[in-house]
């Protein structure tokens, strides 16, 4: 499958793994996604699927002793950042691609006023004064609604409610401006009427800044308010993609399904019990040699247990967000084709798709 | 597009009888995956080793060797390990008559035994009499002669018989000319002595150096009292010390902690299980005797119980310990306590009905093990710090009764001959507070996964 | 940040006050008549000590008058040396002691917040376990040990060279004071090595540390204001504890270096059971200290906001 042209953000085949005491976790397992500018993109997965380790170590933040690209690249309007920490003569992270973690409670230093720690990336990359970058820092807080902005600024985090320091997070995150923002599980540790808050607050920024947003999250509700595009995640792959309406009408892998069967429902009228997803994930220190979903899911066949997928490209045209699903039961050979799976309308398309 | 020959693929489907969850390791309790990383620490394993080792060479050691810490041997006193302790037998001493001897210059009238050394010499050139000295070490040319030995007027007498605490080992004698007003001249001839040790038949049995003493005549060749780590400067046998010393020290510094600890537990448990008011008012008590300057109280304490300097205070410096180290461990206790209470599953326990002495010792108890195991394992060592210390500055033991601190100041003093005087008594109180520092990184990695040091 | 001040030192004073009283119950319960000692006493003093002391009026009153007088600053006369005021013991020698310890707590500190940082940033790299080795050594070999050791070679050193690099004992310049500084320190510096290379692994691996790569901070300015910053705050905690126990341990190095601090009176006073001496300088060692942690207390709520806005 090709990348559309246009792409600001294109991750190809990344291999990431982990020197432990217990042996080498091979936590990404050669995963592929892009994100255009101006849209969000939604990484789901349950945890321990390897959705953070991709970014984080993307953005350079995983520890490369214990940790280890062994394969892959990242582009950057087309330019590598895997390894590189300036590229068009500005530094990547802070001014070109921003990032919020989970748990705002620990992610801010408790001993640097907020407006401190909100000013320091303006005064790095954007080179302001203190002056300038507290007076930014504050016009920052009011923009992501955080009243009283003034006194806030000198506050530190312990005086913050949850919410609040997200929002800080936030603020800190696109101070300058980058055309990326990485939001890694923001509304995880927070209560439900918070998450929406924040997640509005992600939305109208993203329009008037028109900063692509990277959502990662193990939520199908959080994807199906914010996403463009969905990568679905498991066991260190992205087994689908495409964008939230392909993931949501026209689900074509097991793994989506199950996902989304396990969704409880607000519908009254219904009455039967929730419908996990049975088993847990599979041991990353010797990964299966087929698909890691294949012990859990309902139509495996032998084939899965031996080799992994190709990805089966499921678009009919050309399109910026390509459908693929990494599963044998999209081959034409694969004896029965589940009716709640999409597949590909027309054979022809198939065979198009087999030889390029 | 990936070509795989289709033909090869097996597409049939695997049946839904699954082996769906498989346990790959098999549980272990808390307190076997504790020995178990325990184990694993080699550092820790080393000094656990090290730690028996010492325990056994206290307890175990006075009764392989037995010989008594206070016992002298005046034949061999300040001796290095591993020295010569062979002694010749001969005559006893007669005195000496002076008289002529053979050869020319300062010379030996006979081979210098630990009996006496018989100087003779011929007059120097402008001496109007002589000085001998001695000295342990060689003449420098700061001219440091030693000992005066003896003093002459005249040249009549030109032999000189020395019986003053002679050793076996080398001596350096000057004899320097003297001028007719008695002051010293530069004239001088040194002559470098090496005494041999002897002994005599009589002394021999007295102090049973052989088996078969009718059989004993001079010539023979005897052997001194084996000191497999030499001897001090009042010539008691440094491993016997050493024993002793160790129970001193290690008695000071493993019961003063177990029995500050346990009271610390106590005291901690009682003030974090009833909270409020009376945890306030426990508290501020610890921090009031915390507050205490710990050196200066330990000394007060002495006195208070009516030891004077020079006196043996073994009791009373375990009970100062005692008063003034518990807090540390009582408030250690009680933040423990503070927030087992606040767990879950404190909570899901007397939701199931369990009463309080039962949460205490199932649940809240076994959960501070860890901290208090640590803490102990840190407090030993502390303990034996102080005790060496106070030792040292004579505020401690005192002598007779020996500790490894108390050893230690008496090698202090004479660290420039006997260096292994200090050295012994030093590197075992170091072995040990490494040992037991060691030990306790490793319980507290073992033990505690929050306190653990990231390594 | 006034308040946090007042209260700390309000609970000083009380601290100092049980300290002072502990003291006292201590002293007399001495058996005996402490001034029943033939070294002490002539008569006159005797009868000048009995009445300003009042030691036949009974335990309750007498303690009253020592309190008195001790909040007058009124340490007492010196019993062996005659008409010596405690005061004047204390005026002169304290300064020593005092100067001694400051500098072993600032060379302590200094060094081991140092090392700690080298170690966690180069763990299991070459100079960690350089240092981690003299750590070891630092924390098992006992004080005097060191004391009398590294004096044997300065002066090994010094006859080496020729010249006097450092004086081998006494006191009075700047050189007099680095080696018994730095031995009286050495301890206390590796047990804060430890300390700090534990806190600052913990630091560097933090949830904020890593948002401040993430925004893309220069490694020099997360290093001192996110992760040093943080890292310290435990040893500074630990910080107040330690400058009692250097100041206590002063004794040793006092004596091994013929430093004439309180520390050396002290022990004199001791074994010589000159009692006045005794209880004045334990209470007076006792409110410098309380004063210090106190210090250090403020340090430490200048560095963590939490701490000051209890």
């Amino acid at each position: 499958m090709t990348q559309a042209t246009g792409d600001l953000l294109t991750v190809e085949n990344l291999n990431v793994e982990f020197d432990t005491h217990g042996g080498i976790v091979q936590a990404v397992r050669g995963v592929d996604f892009s994100v255009a500018a101006g849209e969000t993109l939604a990484i789901v997965g349950e945890s321990g699927c390897g959705k953070s380790v991709t970014v984080q170590s993307m953005m350079g933040l995983i520890p490369m002793p214990p940790g280890r690209i062994t394969q892959g690249s990242a582009r950057l309007r087309g330019q590598e950042i895997l390894g590189q920490s300036r590229i068009d003569g500005r530094e990547i992270r802070g001014a070109q691609i921003g990032m919020i973690f989970q748990d705002p409670m620990t992610a801010l230093n408790p001993t640097m006023t907020i407006g401190d720690q909100i000013a320091e990336p303006l005064q790095v990359h954007k080179g302001m004064s203190r002056a300038e970058a507290a007076r930014e820092a504050i016009r920052l807080l009011e923009v992501t609604r955080i009243p009283e902005a003034a006194t806030r600024a000198k506050q530190y985090p312990f005086e913050f409610s949850g919410g609040m320091l997200q929002r800080a997070m936030i603020a800190m995150a696109i101070a300058c401006k980058p055309e990326i923002l990485i939001a890694d599980e923001p509304t995880t540790a927070l209560d439900v009427t918070i998450q929406a808050q924040i997640l509005d607050l992600l939305q109208d920024l993203q329009r008037e800044t028109g900063m692509a947003i990277v959502l990662i999250t193990h939520d199908l509700g959080v994807v199906a308010r914010m996403a463009d595009s969905v990568a679905v995640m498991y066991a260190g792959k992205v087994v689908e993609r495409g964008s939230v309406d392909d993931i949501f009408y026209r689900s074509a892998h097991p793994y989506t399904l199950g996902l989304k069967a396990a969704m409880p429902s607000n519908d009254p009228t219904l009455k039967q019990s929730l419908q996990p997803i049975e088993g847990s994930p599979p041991d990353l220190f010797s990964p299966p040699p087929g698909c890691g979903y294949a012990p859990r899911c309902p139509h495996a066949m032998k084939v899965c247990q031996q080799q992994q997928p190709p990805e089966a490209s499921l678009s009919s045209a050309e399109t910026n967000r390509p459908h693929g699903s990494h599963c044998w039961l999209h081959e034409a050979d694969s004896p029965f084709k589940p009716a709640e799976l999409h597949f590909i309308e027309n054979d022809s398309a198939v065979e198009q798709g087999a030889a390029s | 597009m990936p070509s795989h020959p289709k033909a090869a693929l097996d597409f049939s489907p695997v049946g839904t009888e699954r082996e769906v969850q498989t346990l790959s390791r098999p549980s272990l309790s808390y307190w076997q995956d504790a020995w178990l990383r325990l184990k694993a620490n080699r550092r820790a394993l080393v000094s656990l080793f090290l730690v028996i080792g010492l325990l056994l060479f206290t307890l175990v050691g006075p009764w392989l060797w037995q010989v008594n810490p206070a016992s002298q041997d005046l034949d061999q006193v300040s001796q290095p390990p591993g020295v010569d302790r062979s002694a010749l037998v001969v005559d006893p001493y007669t005195p000496w008559l002076g008289g002529a001897t053979a050869g020319t210059g300062l010379r030996l009238a006979e081979p210098a035994t630990t009996q006496s050394v018989r100087l003779a010499w011929d007059a120097l050139p402008s001496a109007r009499g002589h000085r001998v000295y001695r000295n342990l070490f060689p003449v420098g040319p700061e001219l440091a002669y030693g000992i005066p030995r003896a003093e002459f007027f005249d040249n009549s007498t030109l032999t000189f018989e020395d019986r003053l605490d002679i050793k076996p080992g080398t001596y350096y004698y000057t004899i320097v000319a003297l001028n007719a007003d008695g002051s010293l001249s530069r004239e001088t001839s040194a002559l470098t002595v090496d005494v041999q040790r002897v002994t005599t038949v009589a002394e021999a049995r007295e102090r049973g150096l052989v088996a078969n003493e009718a059989a004993l005549v001079p010539g023979d060749r005897v052997e001194l009292a084996l000191h497999p780590l030499g001897t001090d400067y009042l010539g008691r046998d440094m491993l016997a010390r050493l024993m002793a010393g160790a129970r001193v020290s290690l008695f000071i510094g493993i019961g003063a902690p177990l029995c500050f600890v346990l009271f610390g537990v106590f005291f901690g448990s009682v003030a974090g299980f009833i909270g409020g008011k009376t945890d306030q008012v426990m508290m501020r008590f610890a921090d009031f005797v915390v507050a205490l300057p710990f050196l200066l109280f330990m000394i007060l304490f002495k006195i208070a119980f009516g030891i004077g300097p020079g006196e043996s205070g073994v009791m009373p410096m375990l009970v100062a310990l005692v008063l003034l180290m518990w807090p540390a461990t009582a408030r250690l206790v009680r933040g423990q306590i503070l927030q087992i209470r606040e767990q879950g599953y404190i909570s899901a326990s007397q939701l199931l009905g369990a009463k309080t002495h039962y949460l205490i010792l199932r649940h809240m108890l076994p959960n501070t093990l860890g901290v208090v195991l640590v803490t102990l394992t840190f407090a030993i060592p502390s303990a034996i710090f102080t005790e060496a210390f106070l030792s040292f500055i004579g505020m401690g033991v005192a002598p007779p009764t020996p500790s490894w601190g108390s050893m230690s100041n008496e090698g202090i003093k004479t660290m420039l001959t006997t260096p292994h005087e200090l050295i012994f008594p030093a590197a075992l109180i170091s072995t040990t507070v490494l040992a037991f520092n060691l030990l306790g990184d490793g319980l507290r990695d073992a033990l505690d996964a929050r306190m653990r040091n990231r390594e | 940040m006034w308040s946090f001040i007042l209260k700390r030192l309000a609970q000083g004073v009380i601290t100092v006050w049980f300290i002072a009283t502990a003291t006292f119950f201590a002293m007399h319960n001495v058996p005996g008549d402490p001034l029943l000692n033939d070294r002490a006493m002539t008569a006159a003093i005797r009868a000048n000590v009995e009445a300003k002391y009042g030691l036949d009026k009974p335990v309750a009153e007498q303690y009253v008058i020592y309190l008195g007088n001790l909040i007058r600053g009124d340490f007492g006369i010196s019993f062996t040396q005659e008409n010596r005021e405690v005061n004047d013991i204390i005026r002169e020698h304290f300064p020593v002691s005092a100067t001694l310890g400051i500098l072993a707590v600032l060379f302590a500190a200094a060094g081991g917040v140092l090392w700690g940082a080298l170690t966690a940033l180069y763990r299991n790299r070459m100079p960690d376990y350089v240092i981690m080795f003299f750590v070891i050594l630092g924390i098992s070999v006992p004080s005097f040990v060191i004391a009398a050791v590294s004096q044997l070679m300065l002066v090994g050193v010094n006859s080496a060279l020729g010249v006097t690099l450092l004086p081998v004992a006494g006191w009075g310049t700047l050189s007099h004071m680095l080696l018994p500084a730095m031995v009286l320190g050495l301890g206390t510096m590796a047990y804060l090595t430890r300390l700090m290379r534990s806190s600052m692994l913990e630091v560097i691996s933090s949830d904020y540390v890593r948002t401040a790569k993430a925004k893309g901070l220069p490694a020099a300015r997360i290093f001192t204001k996110h992760q040093l910053r943080n890292a310290i705050l435990p040893v500074i905690t630990v910080l107040g504890p330690s400058i009692a126990a250097i100041t206590t341990g002063g004794f040793v190095v006092e004596l091994v270096f013929a430093i004439p601090g309180l520390g050396r009176y002290f022990v004199q006073a001791v074994q010589q059971l000159d009692y006045t001496v005794i209880m004045g300088t334990t209470v007076f060692y006792g409110a410098f200290l309380v004063f210090m942690v106190i210090v250090v207390d403020v340090l430490y709520g200048l560095i963590d906001p939490r701490v000051r806005m209890q």
